[in-house]
């Protein structure tokens, strides 16, 4: 099963092991425990819509996306998520694949609010590059490296950045 | 073919194809640096219909969002809608009854027919011949007609609601839709005739527009693209959902990488969706539309939740993270168009303009889809 | 824009007017610019069920030099505003426009508070003669719009009762309907 098989391919770069899946916050709570800062973990397909999530450092992504992309993965979309309360935006990578062997694979990773900086993916994977593009425009991430980081949807000389939480048209 | 003369770099001339042009399907512009009639660069630029979907996805609650589904693509507008329903209605814990779902699905394979005959109409179109635009969209009203009948609109419909439908469908639906099948099979078989047959077709089409499987899978392509290159993947097939286990069709796919595999695959998917109709029909439960304690407020427990359907254009997924409260914290369209044109600009290289307009026409774009 | 002003000319030819006016009326020339959805029911206004070339309007040019009429169907956005300024610009005169959905009139269902893209309707930066509302559209909506818009260009009324002009036929719909 690809699933096993990537698992074990991910075990040198997370030693630690399985943890805790981590929980979102619900309006209002404390978080229980300090979410991990990386994991691999087996999520429950029919509640969530996932198999495998994937926490990883910044320095790490592309050593994790270059080993998903030997395992014939196809880049399905890349989200980015304003946690304005913990002062961090997370970028999540959803990946899949096209043969029979369901497996969907998201890697999430994250990175502060002020001066957000990840590594691009667009030498691994050619189709991260609009992505990229529009995370960047609507977040305010620099991708470093990426080959061409222009707005996308917004106009070109628009240096607003609407989906974050604190956002005033 | 004839190779074009070795230029020097500063003897291109950058030729900029829309947003106001008849083959662009929408509001899409091109930036072609050309050598003669060949293609040396070619730059997309969207954005001219972002509408701020996602935004409003933040700021409006659940039941209010509904609409906005169907103006992401309006042509295939029920298989948005229904990714979407599917997705929170998996976050919240909603049970679906098995009639509502069956309506679902027929209304939806009723929709990506209607979808790719404005697809065939559009595409010939732009090769040059008009007259096969006027057929597809006289058999389209069709369609509309019964769906208008039932959802009220012809167009951008707000029918499929988190637990079910809103309105049952009646006998009079069910017996048009069984007449149609005849119809659309011999106008199918119309079409074929005047268009695959065509010798100027078939040259324009034939090893013309070459997108490899790898290249589908570095961009994500789906749909046509995918399965016109040999890649036999649908997500009603390969992450089943609703209830497509239980009914009988098959996935078209064809290998040749090139515009006539594209443009088959989607003709046969024609075919395959009226078998679909057909056997939904014959299987068609009793029962309620809406579940008897249908939520008023919707309210997903805190979390992540993806979905994935198999849309007229290509893999649709629905990416909601919730914090428990009335309006979702963010609410990701993956929209199929996005990755599908993306392959666009590398694959268009090298071929003259007029070959890059016909492989443009076989991804099959709805630009607003783009920029959401 | 409403009745256009000529200068004043020594020789006046006054029933040379109105049939070059009543001729205008009778074939307007829409350009092909579709942005969103009721792009789609524009196209079906063309297709052979309603038909819009029975009002000479079916002849769809796709270079702004050559068109009269400006339908904008679909949303207007700050990035396609200079490029729909531009198009107006190079349609030569006499030329009309129409807002076609409620997009274009007012920014429809996409004028929320957060509103950072959308421009709130056509007339905001274009002279409207002609606001065809609906979202979309049906293109019976579409089509009565171009016999109003006759009417503004010429003083020429299509249909003088508008009761009599109804079909004596019933829809396909009314006819079913009765079956049942």
């Amino acid at each position: 099963m690809i699933r096993e098989k990537l698992k074990q391919a991910l075990e040198h770069l997370f030693p630690a092991g399985e943890a805790v899946p981590p929980a979102i916050v619900a309006e209002g709570e404390e978080p229980a425990e300090k979410t991990p800062r990386e994991a691999v973990i087996e999520t429950d397909y029919a509640t969530c819509g996932y198999h495998l999530d994937i926490k990883t450092p910044p320095e790490q992504l592309i050593e994790v996306v270059s080993l998903i992309d030997q395992n014939d993965f196809f880049i399905e979309s890349i989200t980015g998520v304003d946690w304005i309360e913990e002062g961090e935006i997370e970028v999540v990578y959803d990946f899949s694949r096209y043969d029979f062997d369901l497996c969907r694979v998201v890697v999430r990773t994250r990175t502060d609010r002020d001066n957000a900086a990840l590594p691009t993916i667009t030498g691994v994977y050619a189709g991260a590059n609009w992505h990229e593009r529009e995370t960047a425009e609507f977040f305010g991430i620099n991708f470093i490296g990426h080959p061409h980081l222009v707005n996308l949807l917004l106009p070109e000389d628009s240096d607003i950045h609407p989906l974050r939480k604190d956002f005033k048209p | 073919m004839n190779q074009p003369v070795e230029l020097q770099p500063d003897e291109t001339f950058v030729l900029n194809v829309g947003p106001q042009h008849p083959a662009t399907h929408g509001v899409l512009r091109v930036k072609m640096e050309m050598n003669g009639e060949y293609i040396v660069h070619a730059e997309t630029v969207v954005g001219y219909i972002h509408r701020m979907h996602e935004k409003m996805g933040e700021v409006k609650p659940y039941p209010q969002f509904l609409m906005n589904l169907s103006r992401l693509d309006y042509l295939g507008a029920m298989g948005y809608s229904h990714c979407h329903a599917l997705c929170v209605e998996k976050a919240a814990g909603i049970e679906v009854p098995k009639r509502a779902e069956y309506i679902r699905v027929l209304m939806v394979e009723l929709n990506r027919v209607s979808s790719h005959l404005v697809w065939l109409g559009a595409f010939i179109m732009d090769l040059g011949g008009f007259t096969p635009l006027l057929y597809t969209f006289q058999a389209r009203e069709h369609i509309l007609d019964m769906m208008e009948r039932i959802t009220g609109a012809r167009l951008t419909y707000c029918y499929i609601r988190f637990g079910g439908v809103s309105r049952d469908i009646d006998d009079q639906f069910i017996q048009s839709a069984r007449d149609f099948m005849p119809y659309m099979r011999k106008e199918l078989i119309k079409y074929h005739k005047l268009i695959t047959g065509n010798i100027i077709f078939k040259k324009r089409m034939v090893g013309m527009g070459h997108i490899s499987p790898e290249m589908c899978r570095k961009y994500g392509a789906s749909s046509g693209v995918a399965r016109g290159a040999g890649i036999n993947f649908d997500v009603r097939r390969n992450e089943p959902y609703s209830v497509y286990p239980e009914l009988e069709f098959e996935v078209p796919v064809y290998d040749g990488c090139d515009n006539m595999s594209r443009y088959m695959v989607r003709m046969e998917e024609i075919e395959q969706s009226l078998r679909i109709v057909e056997h939904a029909l014959d299987q068609l439960p009793d029962g309620p539309v809406m579940p008897k304690k249908a939520p008023k407020i919707i309210k997903p427990p805190a979390g992540d939740y993806y979905q994935a359907t198999e849309t007229a254009r290509g893999t649709f997924g629905v990416r909601l993270v919730s914090d428990g409260s009335q309006t979702p914290y963010r609410m990701k369209l993956r929209s199929p168009t996005y990755s599908n044109m993306h392959l666009f600009d590398e694959a268009c290289r090298g071929l003259m303009i007029m070959d890059a307009m016909a492989m443009m026409g076989t991804l099959d774009l709805v630009i607003p889809e783009i920029d959401r | 824009m409403g009745k256009e002003s000529i200068p004043e000319s020594i020789v006046q030819l006054a029933i040379a007017d109105d049939i070059i006016k009543i001729g205008r009326a009778n074939s307007l020339w829409p350009l092909t610019f579709g942005i969103a959805c009721c792009a789609i029911e524009m196209m079906a206004t063309g297709g052979s069920r309603f038909d819009m070339s029975r009002f000479g309007a079916e002849v769809f040019r796709p270079s702004p030099r050559q068109a009269d009429l400006l339908i904008i169907a679909g949303t207007v956005t700050k990035k396609m505003q200079p490029g729909i300024m531009t198009l107006y610009d190079q349609m030569p005169e006499p030329k009309w426009v129409m807002a076609m959905g409620n997009c274009a009139i007012s920014g429809g269902p996409f004028a929320i508070k957060e509103n950072y893209n959308i421009v709130l309707g056509a007339d905001t930066f274009l002279p409207v003669d002609i606001f065809v509302p609906g979202c979309p559209p049906r293109p019976e909506g579409l089509l009565q719009g171009i016999i109003e818009l006759e009417e503004l260009v010429s003083d020429w009324k299509r249909f003088k009762d508008p009761e009599k002009a109804h079909s004596r036929q019933p829809s396909i719909r009314a006819q079913a309907d009765k079956e049942v």
